[in-house]
C-alpha cells in the first residue's frame, strides 16, 4: 500500500467515531431541502459544493421562510467565518507538503478535518499529512452525502429524542484533551468556554461562536507571553 | 428567476463565499509576511475552537431557533469530560456520554423536569 493510501486511511479511521453523530444532521439537512420544495439534485449539489453542514441547514431554512437573499447567503457565510481562522491556523502544517495542490486545500476544511489534523495528524511520522487531512474529510463527506440523500427521500427518520447529535461534541471533547498541553491553552479553553456559554445563545447567526474563539485566542496569546511553556497535567 | 433557480443561486453564492473563506489563507501563506503576534494568536486556535464546538452543545438544546438549558446534557458532558481526561479514548467517552445522557433524560423525564 502506498504511503498516500495508508495516510488517507489513517485520516479516515481517526474520524470514524464521529460518523454516528453526523447522520442525524445529514438527515435534517436533506429533509430541509425537500421540505423547502427542492429535490434530490439540489440536496446533493448543495452538499458537494458548499460542504459545510450548519450553514447549509441555516441557508435552507431561511430560504424556505422567504428571507431576502442577502440574508440567506450572508447568515450562512457568517456561520462559516470560523473556516477562515482554521485555514490561517492550519496553513503552516499543510502548505509546505501540498505544493501545487495548495489551491485546492480549502475545500476539505471542515471542523473535523481541522481538529484531527491539528491535534493528531501533524505529530505522526508514519503518515503524510495532506492525504491524512483529505482522508478525514472524505469519509465524513461521503456519510454526509448519503445521509442527505436518505433525508431528502425519507425525511429525518431518526427521532430527535435519541439525541444522537450529542455524539459530535463528545468526539470533539476527546480531541480537545491533547490540545490542552500547555497552561496557556487550558486558559484559552476556559476563556472560550465561559464566553461561548454566555454569547452563543445571546448573539445572532452563530456569531457568538466566533466571538468566543477570538476571545480564547487573545486570552491564550496574552497568557502565553507570561508563561511561555508551562505544561499542565490534563 | 424560478424558485429552483433562486435556490441554485443561493447554493452557488454560498459555495463560492465558503471556498474563498477557506482558501484565502492557504493561498496567501508564505507570500505575505506573518508577524509574530499573529503566530502567537494562532497557537491557541485548536484549544479555543474545540472548546467552542463542545460547550454550547453540552449546555443547550435548540428548538425553533431558541436555546434552552439542557440539564441532562450538562450531566452527561461532565461525566464524559472526566472519562476523556482520564482515558483520552474516544469510544469510552462516546459510550459514557451517550449512556449518561439517555439515563439522565429518562430520570428527568420521569420526574417531570
Amino acid at each position: 500500500m502506498s504511503r498516500t493510501t495508508s495516510s488517507l486511511i489513517a485520516g479516515a479511521q481517526t474520524v470514524a467515531p464521529i460518523i454516528v453523530g453526523i447522520i442525524p444532521f445529514g438527515l435534517v439537512a436533506g429533509a430541509a431541502v425537500t421540505s423547502a420544495g427542492m429535490g434530490l439534485i439540489e440536496a446533493v449539489g448543495m452538499s458537494l459544493l458548499v460542504n459545510a453542514g450548519a450553514s447549509q441547514i441555516a441557508a435552507t431554512a431561511l430560504f424556505a421562510e422567504d428571507a431576502p437573499l442577502f440574508v440567506v447567503v450572508g447568515t450562512a457565510l457568517v456561520i462559516n467565518a470560523r473556516m477562515f481562522i482554521y485555514s490561517t491556523s492550519i496553513a503552516p502544517v499543510l502548505v509546505p507538503e501540498a505544493g501545487r495542490w495548495r489551491a485546492l486545500l480549502g475545500h476539505p476544511l471542515i471542523d473535523q478535518s481541522y481538529a484531527v489534523t491539528m491535534t493528531k495528524g501533524r505529530y505522526r511520522e508514519d503518515i503524510r499529512v495532506v492525504p491524512y487531512y483529505v482522508g478525514s474529510w472524505l469519509v465524513l463527506a461521503l456519510v454526509w452525502q448519503l445521509s442527505n440523500i436518505a433525508g431528502a427521500l425519507g425525511g429525518a427518520f431518526v427521532p430527535a429524542e435519541w439525541s444522537l447529535d450529542f455524539a459530535v461534541p463528545l468526539v470533539f471533547l476527546t480531541m480537545l484533551m491533547p490540545a490542552l498541553k500547555f497552561r496557556a491553552d487550558a486558559e484559552a479553553a476556559i476563556a472560550t468556554a465561559l464566553s461561548a456559554a454566555i454569547l452563543v445563545p445571546l448573539l445572532p447567526m452563530q456569531t457568538g461562536l466566533i466571538a468566543a474563539i477570538v476571545i480564547g485566542m487573545v486570552w491564550g496569546a496574552l497568557r502565553h507571553h507570561e508563561h511561555p511553556a508551562v505544561e499542565v497535567d490534563a | 428567476m424560478s424558485e429552483r433557480e433562486t435556490f441554485w443561486f443561493v447554493i452557488l453564492a454560498l459555495a463560492s463565499g465558503s471556498f474563498l473563506l477557506r482558501s484565502l489563507p492557504f493561498w496567501l501563506h508564505g507570500r505575505t509576511p506573518a508577524p509574530r503576534w499573529l503566530e502567537r494568536l494562532l497557537r491557541h486556535v485548536p484549544a479555543a475552537a474545540l472548546t467552542a464546538l463542545v460547550v454550547p452543545a453540552s449546555l443547550y438544546t435548540k428548538s425553533n431557533g431558541a436555546y434552552e438549558v439542557a440539564p441532562a446534557r450538562i450531566v452527561a458532558a461532565v461525566a464524559a469530560l472526566l472519562v476523556a481526561a482520564r482515558t483520552r479514548n474516544v469510544i469510552w467517552t462516546l459510550v459514557t456520554g451517550m449512556t449518561v445522557l439517555w439515563v439522565a433524560q429518562g430520570v428527568l423525564g420521569t420526574l417531570g423536569l
